[in-house]
């Protein structure tokens, strides 16, 4: 924050970096915001937009945390320049459910799916992505959607069994959750180990 | 946030685009897909004030023909995971791309050529065009030229591009069989180590292409009776070093990478 002459404070100065104006849908809302070119689409939906459901992990496209719904395309946000966005229709995780939780959601939450809780809105767009191309996938497709997106706290376990939970609910052949299945059962075999 | 105070430019010509690399050469860059670019200006690695977006020009087509396969500047990985011919008649660019790292988000958005262009020594796709011998379509101010893979990647991190010159495609031949290792850390590791095996028409044996192992691809011609191991070995000179692997390891690495390559392609025949 800056103080002028006349002892006006000056929240935002007026940027001195190439900028314009950018016009974006997000959420089904159209808006219109100034950025500068050097914005990463990630840094106008976080600072400009306010809509801080979407986090920064890497800056670098290895964590996934930023993850997007971007034109139908699930996109890591901090390799994308705001300014080639322009007129995106964007699907942030604040608009991810606009009727509370969702199968998904709800599996994930069910399962002990995460803690921290950070990776988890780059988490929910991948595996709905999966999902909604393969209703009803192998534990093994279920890691290989999760490649791109990183967790510290849970070892995956049972973010892969929360994500086949939740392929049976969507598919309408259980509606009641089944908490604590996966902590209370023996771990299936890991893939990688 | 990118440190320098950036223009973005989203050409809709070939000659705007050349017009706006050559008023800025020397500080400016061209966008495909951005997932190696916008992190290397994100660590204010590269200090530049233009970029270049390739998204107004198309570009993102593949085209099978008779004899040659022509790859669009702007197709990514999964627009290559997505085509059937490309399964037929160049097996090794899917084989490859299942394998690239960072999710699907990464493989919708990652193009092959970007990546080509920015020829990071450990990156899959310098040594894959060169295994191909794709000849790279350039547009520059004196129109379009072609320059081969192997004249093409001229160092670590530089390519043969005059000021206002850019890649619209590559463009190879048709080739039904492929093998193909990579050696990684992990799933969501860079290569450390590539190996594509190929038939070598210009003798009849097989050629294959070390990507990741030194500065720039590498490529041994070889019979089926050869001792690949020891032909690679001698072959690997001056051997990449960065954080995933010291240079020892990768000329340490790089016979059996071969090898395992074309044991796949072996496979891929029988």
């Amino acid at each position: 924050m800056t103080i002028d002459a006349d002892g006006t404070y000056i929240d935002q100065p007026e940027s001195l970096a190439p900028g314009r104006t950018l016009t974006l849908t997000v959420n089904g809302k159209r808006h219109r915001t100034q950025i500068e070119d050097r914005q990463l689409l990630v840094e106008v939906i976080r600072n400009n937009l306010g809509l801080t459901g979407t986090h920064v992990g890497c800056y670098n496209g290895d964590c996934g945390a930023c993850t997007l719904r971007i034109d139908g395309r699930i996109t890591k946000s901090c390799l994308v320049l705001a300014a080639s966005a322009e007129g995106a229709d964007i699907v942030t995780i604040e608009g991810y459910s606009t009727d509370g939780l969702d199968a998904l959601q709800q599996a994930l939450w069910d399962n002990d799916a995460f803690q921290c809780g950070f990776c988890v809105p780059g988490h929910l767009f991948a595996l709905s992505d999966l999902l909604d191309r393969n209703p009803d996938p192998t534990e093994e497709e279920v890691r290989e959607a999760l490649i791109g997106n990183l967790c510290r706290c849970t070892g995956y376990m049972n973010l892969v069994a929360a994500t086949c939970d939740a392929a049976v609910r969507r598919s309408g052949s259980r509606v009641e959750p089944a908490p604590m299945q996966t902590m209370l059962s023996a771990p299936p075999p890991h893939p990688y180990l | 946030m990118i440190r320098t105070a950036l223009h973005y430019h989203r050409p809709q010509s070939l000659s705007a685009t050349s017009s706006l690399l050559a008023e800025h050469a020397g500080d400016v860059a061209v966008i495909g897909g951005g997932t190696q670019l916008l992190p290397k200006m994100n660590r204010d690695e590269m200090h530049i004030s233009h970029v270049v977006d390739l998204v107004g020009l198309g570009l993102n087509e593949i085209n099978v023909g008779n004899d040659s396969i022509e790859l669009g500047a702007r197709v990514t990985y999964d627009d290559v995971l997505q085509c059937a011919s490309l399964r037929e008649f160049a097996p090794l660019l899917p084989r490859v791309a299942r394998g690239v790292t960072g999710g699907r988000q990464i493989l919708q958005q990652g193009t092959l050529i970007g990546s080509a262009c920015l020829n990071a020594p450990g990156t899959e796709m310098p040594g894959v065009f060169t295994a191909l011998r794709a000849r790279m379509r350039v547009y520059g101010p004196s129109g379009m030229r072609e320059v081969s893979a192997d004249e093409f990647f001229i160092d670590a991190f530089a390519v043969a591009l005059g000021p206002g010159e850019f890649v619209t495609s590559a463009v190879f031949n048709r080739s039904d069989r492929a093998g193909y290792c990579k050696i990684k850390h992990s799933a969501g590791s860079w290569p450390i180590v590539t190996a594509s095996v190929l038939r070598d028409v210009s003798t009849g044996g097989y050629a294959v292409t070390l990507g990741a192992v030194q500065a720039v691809p590498l490529r041994v011609q070889f019979d089926e009776s050869d001792p690949l191991e020891i032909m690679v070995a001698k072959a690997v000179t001056a051997p990449w070093s960065d954080e995933l692997a010291p240079a020892s390891y990768r000329a340490a690495i790089a016979g059996v990478t071969a090898r395992r390559a074309f044991n796949e392609y072996q496979g891929a025949t029988s």
